[in-house]
């Protein structure tokens, strides 16, 4: 039923071109998989090549028998996450306690969405955890803020070079590594091959370029009268960023230089020609052929799910792991909304994120960090560094960063790729080895402390502006960039 | 004759003037002691943070430098403030919402307190079932009525599509022209309940004897009620009207959950814009600037609450 567009020695070797380009910003040492190599097939062949013993290796960071308190924050799992990835989560915290039973762990899970509101509270009264668990935009405005401590992989027992190196830089800044990547993610396009056919299109090609989505949804809108391409563009919401930005730099734009393989960060390029011409093609979608869902700004992507299980949404952008969830919206549907839920699962396609007009191919690097903050900052005062470092150990080992990543991401530590687990995974999760061939095109948010007030409101705002027509698409571009400006030069 | 002895000579020259002040004081002493627990809180929790509020909005606040890093701007955000279009925006929306919202909610309130003021047979069950927008959480109101609205798969799109009414969902709060009025609707639900509680309670108190002897002097039911009714139920419809303009300029969670103030700014209302620039863009002096603007309205407000009140307690001394 694997109908993947990808595949093929021009793939491959693009694949391994774009990974030298996008992923070699620092001097690698010697890193556990040979990125150079980087392919599906290469990922198959040294899945299940090792095996770790995480116990054994967290116990020579922290003794087992350790006995601490430990207060942790952790980006959890949300409506929009499959089951598989709850058990799993579960089973973690099981497992630390049974690992480290001395070890009193008072953890707390907080939705994307929530958790930089209320971890920026609790910093303002020195309440917050011993440890948190980051979204990758993050850790530099905390980490600029002096809040966390100097943390690299060498202090749980791991190297920097286990990790991705575009991972490594959304940790760094003024040169000082202040946290773990837990797990590093790129979505892939998803859409129905049915619907595809229905409006006239090949089933089993994905659109190659943004241009041609802009056309694509169009053509599925007006022949089957359903929306075409699942844009969002809710502010506040995650989602947005990781659904636009891939069509920003493919179009060639960006905010700054993000994009580029040394960002400087120093020119704003939000209004330049070529991020016009991305907003422009959202325009189009939404305004001009009215082929994307109305409440595109609104929603966020566990809006769009239903409506692509429903048949009523031909495209999307989203994680591997939207087929799990697929899976588990179809199981609570009855009578025949579950038969048509799974004609839809039947003809779920994935492939690579179209290119821009020039042939460049970005997704978000996305992911997690973890960190461990100041006393000062920390309720009580102190921090339980054994304790912390336990936890971090155990969630960044190559056991758990692949385990806790299972459907919808990567593990963070490159060994994870080796376990037995990756390789029961390849034979589990459909169109893992999409995501994972999209990693190499992968592009982190610009690394500055201001990046989620771009991301989260700055661009979202810009969409709005364009979408709702408060503001043509070139005022709400140049709107967008002078507020980028002020706020980089502090104005504000 | 009167005797005055040096003690009671002494006792009145302290009662006059500012000594007569503490003098009094002193004979209270044992009242004050019984409030100091409340206004030492009131001091840390109340005083404090406003204080704090009012020296912050004089500063700036970098992303990149933690709060205590702050800079001095002088009145810099308070210009800011003013002369940015947003904020005139916003104050819009926050006029429209606080003024419909307040005026439907009691309009509607009055008009059911006095439908539900009748004995009629279900009308505890109908009570019942009015006060139920007020009871159930406002954030599950907010998602339930967010489903309700959806503008591709909401109830009321799929019933007019069904009905053939509508070729597709009617866009409620996709657009930046119809997202306020149907936030003010939701808001006129939940609230309008509280409404029609406080006029029943009112109603109560309208003296039955006055209302059957104008009914016998020939006055009609209007004429009953604009010239009994009414006048008595002023005070407290004056009392609820306040606190439904400051619960609506301080609301937060039907707005914020169901759109987060836009699209486009368009159901931005005060405190969701000063929650986004504190919590989401990091702004905490110019958050704490448009919330000592804010203040100083609500305590406008508030004081003509208290006299609202204090004038209740003189016509009913009075009476």
């Amino acid at each position: 039923m694997t109908r993947i567009t990808l595949g093929g020695a021009v793939l491959r070797g693009t694949v391994s071109t774009a990974l030298v380009v996008s992923l070699s910003a620092s001097a690698l040492g010697a890193p556990p998989v040979d990125l150079s190599k980087w392919s599906p097939e290469y990922v198959r062949s040294i899945a299940g090549t090792q095996d770790f013993d995480t116990a054994a290796d967290c116990g020579k960071v922290t003794p087992l028998d350790y006995k601490g308190r430990l207060t942790f924050w952790y980006q959890g799992v949300f409506e929009g996450d499959p089951d598989l990835l709850r058990q799993y989560y579960k089973e973690f915290f099981e497992t630390f306690r049974k690992t480290y039973p001395n070890i009193q762990l008072e953890e707390q899970a907080l939705t994307y969405n929530d958790l930089l509101d209320k971890f920026r509270t609790a910093l303002l009264g020195n309440a917050a955890p011993m440890a948190v668990r980051l979204q990758i935009l993050g850790g530099t405005e905390f980490a600029a803020k002096g809040y966390l401590q100097p943390l690299k992989p060498e202090d749980v027992g791991y190297s920097t070079e286990d990790f991705w190196p575009g991972a490594m830089k959304a940790v760094t800044w003024d040169g000082v590594t202040y946290g773990i990547p837990t797990n590093n993610e790129t979505m892939a396009f998803i859409w129905n091959a049915d619907i595809f056919k229905r409006a006239g299109l090949d089933p089993d090609k994905a659109p190659a370029t943004w241009d041609d989505v802009v056309k694509y949804s169009k053509q599925i809108h007006d022949k089957l009268g359903i929306s075409g391409y699942g844009l969002v563009a809710r502010k506040n919401a995650g989602n947005t960023p990781y659904r636009f930005m891939p069509q920003l730099w493919a179009y060639g734009g960006g905010v700054f230089d993000e994009a580029t393989a040394n960002p400087t960060y120093k020119e704003v390029e939000l209004n330049s020609p070529q991020s016009k011409a991305a907003l422009q093609a959202s325009y189009n979608m939404y305004v001009r052929d009215k082929s994307v869902p109305v409440s595109a700004l609104t929603n966020q992507q566990a809006d769009n799910q239903p409506l692509f299980l429903a048949g009523q949404l031909g495209m999307m952008v989203s994680h591997p792991s939207d087929y799990n969830v697929m899976l588990d919206l179809q199981k609570k549907a009855t009578g025949t909304d579950k038969d048509k839920a799974q004609t839809v699962i039947d003809n779920m396609r994935y492939g690579l994120i179209p290119t821009g007009p020039d042939g460049k191919r970005a997704v978000v690097f996305g992911g997690s960090n973890i960190h461990i903050l100041k006393p000062e900052y920390v309720e009580g005062g102190k921090v339980d560094e054994p304790a912390a470092k336990a936890i971090i150990c155990m969630w960044t080992s190559p056991e758990w960063s692949l385990k806790m990543a299972y459907a919808g991401s990567n593990p963070g530590n490159l060994n994870g790729f080796k376990t037995k687990w990756m390789k029961e995974r390849l034979d589990s999760i459909k169109f893992l080895d999409v995501t994972t061939s999209m990693l190499p095109y992968g592009i982190p948010f610009p690394a500055l402390p201001q990046s989620p007030e771009i991301m989260n409101i700055i661009v979202p705002d810009m969409l709005q502006n364009a979408l709702t027509g408060a503001m043509t698409v070139d005022q709400a571009a140049d709107d967008a960039a002078e507020k980028v400006k002020s706020l980089v030069e502090g104005k504000l | 004759m009167t005797i005055v002895t040096g003690k009671a000579e002494a006792r009145r020259r302290l009662q006059s003037g500012w000594s007569g002040v503490l003098w009094k004081m002193w004979e209270h002493r044992a009242d004050y002691a019984y409030v100091l627990p409340a206004i030492a809180v009131m001091l840390i929790v109340i005083a404090y943070p406003i204080y704090y509020t009012i020296e912050l909005s004089f500063f700036k606040t970098p992303p990149g430098l933690q709060l205590r890093d702050k800079i001095y701007v002088g009145f810099d955000n308070y210009t800011n403030i003013l002369t940015s279009p947003v904020f005139w925006k916003v104050t819009w929306n926050t006029m429209i919402w606080t003024l419909a919202s307040t005026f439907i909610s009691f309009v509607l309130g009055f008009g059911s307190a006095l439908a539900l003021h009748r004995d009629f047979i279900g009308r505890g069950v109908l009570r019942a079932i009015l006060i139920i927008p007020w009871v159930i959480s406002a954030v599950a109101a907010s998602y339930i009525w967010k489903w309700i609205y959806h503008s591709d798969f909401g109830v009321i799109g799929a019933v007019l599509v069904g009905l053939g009414w509508a070729d597709r969902p009617p866009n409620f709060i996709d657009n930046v022209s119809t997202v306020l009025p149907s936030l003010i609707v939701v808001n006129i639900w939940r609230e309008f309940p509280f409404a029609m509680i406080m006029m029943m309670a009112g109603l109560q108190t309208v003296p039955e004897q006055l209302l059957s002897a104008a009914k016998v002097d020939g006055a009609s039911a209007w004429q009953r009620f604009w010239h009994v009714t009414f006048p008595h139920l002023s005070s407290v419809s004056t009392v609820t009207i306040l606190l439904l303009a400051v619960a609506n300029f301080n609301s937060f969670i039907i707005p914020w959950i169901m759109t987060g103030g836009g699209p486009s700014n368009a159901s931005h209302i005060w405190i969701t814009h000063i929650y986004e620039l504190a919590f989401g863009r990091q702004l905490w002096g110019v958050a704490s600037a448009y919330s000592v603007l804010l203040f100083l309205i609500l305590m406008t407000l508030g004081y003509f609450y208290v006299r609202a009140l204090s004038g209740n307690e003189r016509k009913e001394g009075r009476a």
